[in-house]
């Protein structure tokens, strides 16, 4: 399903991914641990296609960035969830219109967007939130919304970018058991984060990273 | 689809009622060119019937030989009528041509000087259809031999000048019409842009959610389409509404296109689609 073969990324300041091989296969759920600068976020950026590798190529869902047009990226990321650490929700829209906003992209008719922001609601038990503004909730229920707004398209793929990365602990555990649930119905999970406390006793496949290369995993 | 469609169509609105300021200052100025526009359209329009007015007029004066008589003078004007140029032949007795002094200078010439010195004339009409001058040119140097003719009077080169200030008059027009596109595409293309800028984040997000340019920029050109109809719409109403005024005020006869309002309108469209497309492209590069 994910396969990074010989992927190096680099930025201008002598940061980013080298020589990255790795396979991720489907229904699978993953972590990318690593310190801040590790190459996590970068690693995700290319599985989007918001990077292209200098080197290598990466192959999602059967779409490769060697291969892959400008005007054909939007029809990968139709069948990815992109969970942002900083959400990314449009703060002049409602919770329930920020989540039915893939579905619109999708063309999907209004009765079945009612339906399904209604289950991405109940998911992530945020039902009694849908007509707030994200501005205010929480942050963590913010979070909620973004996956909400993730899953509500049934995607292949769930990338989430640290997304315990401003809450605390016990909201952070929270998002990790929606993912945890959002996985177990059959949804590939990759989740970059550095917060190995969180993952600790979980007995997922651990990626780690250090100055742009794979260490384990 | 047609959820779809629903969805980009109410985005498209909620952008244009969002930008307020932007777009009110570019319905202005869409609304300024466009009246400037459909104006050159109206006298654009009327170009050809002010040069046949013009060419209606288009006659020439014979004035005969004093001692001739009138049967030489019909027979003249049947010479005359049996040219293809000429569409009809008055021929103007002395009597008749006193009349005419006196209508025009106030003055009864037979009073004043014992008897009439007016020549007959024959005032020759000229087919306004194919008019070519330089053939009534001809016709004229043809006929100032005659022993009956004494003076030819044509006042056609003098219309000649007029219909090239006409032409000249179109050609600044056309000049000004591309100038005035110009300045809406630049207006509107930057309208489009600061409105694109306004919603960088929502852009961002609608292609971290899979959207394509196309249902990115579907509400960003309906909003591009409001301004010019809105803009157009009130041009066209100036325009049509302010000629009625001119006409019924100060008596003039400008004819008013009935498609008036599609050209404005349509017009206004393409350009706008054109500019904001163009400003699109380069941002959703």
């Amino acid at each position: 399903m994910i396969d990074f073969k010989d992927i190096t990324y680099n930025y201008s300041h002598q940061s980013g991914v080298y020589n990255i091989d790795l396979k991720i296969s489907k229904d699978e759920f993953c972590f990318l641990v690593g310190p801040t600068g590790s190459g996590k976020t970068t690693l995700l950026k290319l599985l989007y296609f918001d990077l292209f590798p200098h080197k290598g190529k990466v192959e999602i869902l059967k779409y490769s960035s060697a291969t892959i047009k400008k005007s054909s990226i939007h029809k990968v990321r139709k069948k990815i969830g992109v969970v942002f650490q900083d959400y990314k929700l449009l703060k002049q829209r409602t919770v329930y219109e920020n989540i039915a906003l893939p579905l619109h992209i999708n063309g999907v008719g209004r009765k079945k967007i009612k339906q399904r922001v209604n289950e991405a609601l109940d998911l992530t038990e945020l039902s009694h939130y849908s007509k707030k503004f994200p501005n205010e909730l929480s942050g963590g229920e913010q979070q909620r919304v973004c996956i909400a707004r993730a899953i509500v398209k049934n995607p292949d793929v769930i990338l989430a970018d640290e997304p315990t990365g401003n809450l605390d602990p016990t909201t952070g555990h929270r998002i990790l058991k929606i993912l945890e649930q959002i996985n177990k119905e059959g949804t590939c999970v990759v989740m970059a984060t550095h917060n190995y406390k969180l993952i600790s006793d979980k007995a997922y496949r651990v990626i780690e990273l250090n100055e742009g290369k794979v260490v384990s995993g | 689809m047609i959820d779809k469609i629903a969805f980009l169509f109410v985005e498209g609105v909620k952008n244009f009622t969002r930008n307020k300021l932007a777009n009110f200052i570019c319905i202005i100025t869409i609304f300024i060119n466009f009246t400037i526009l459909g104006t050159f359209f109206v006298f654009g329009y009327n170009t050809d019937n002010i040069v046949n007015f013009f060419r209606s007029k288009y006659t020439f004066e014979v004035f005969l030989n004093s001692d001739i008589s009138l049967d030489q003078a019909v027979s003249l004007k049947n010479e005359f009528l049996e040219d293809s140029l000429i569409s009809s032949v008055d021929l103007i007795g002395k009597e008749e041509s006193a009349k005419i002094f006196y209508d025009e200078f106030g003055e009864d010439i037979i009073e004043i000087l014992g008897y009439n010195p007016l020549p007959v004339s024959l005032k020759v009409n000229l087919h306004d259809k194919d008019f070519d001058s330089e053939k009534v040119n001809i016709l004229i140097e043809k006929y100032k031999p005659n022993l009956f003719v004494d003076e030819i009077v044509y006042q056609g080169n003098y219309i000649d000048s007029i219909e090239s200030r006409i032409n000249l008059s179109i050609f600044i027009f056309l000049v000004l019409v591309l100038l005035l596109i110009f300045f809406s595409i630049q207006i509107i293309g930057n309208t489009t842009s600061l409105s694109m800028s306004n919603r960088k984040d929502f852009i961002e997000i609608l292609r971290y959610n899979g959207a394509s340019n196309l249902f990115i920029k579907t509400p960003f050109l309906i909003e591009t389409f409001l301004q010019s109809l809105v803009g157009s719409l009130f041009a066209f109403l100036l325009v049509k509404y302010g000629f009625v005024i001119i006409n019924s005020y100060l008596g003039f006869n400008i004819k008013i296109d009935d498609y008036l309002w599609v050209w404005m309108i349509v017009f206004s469209l393409i350009v706008s689609s054109y500019a904001s497309s163009k400003s699109m492209k380069r941002i959703l590069l």
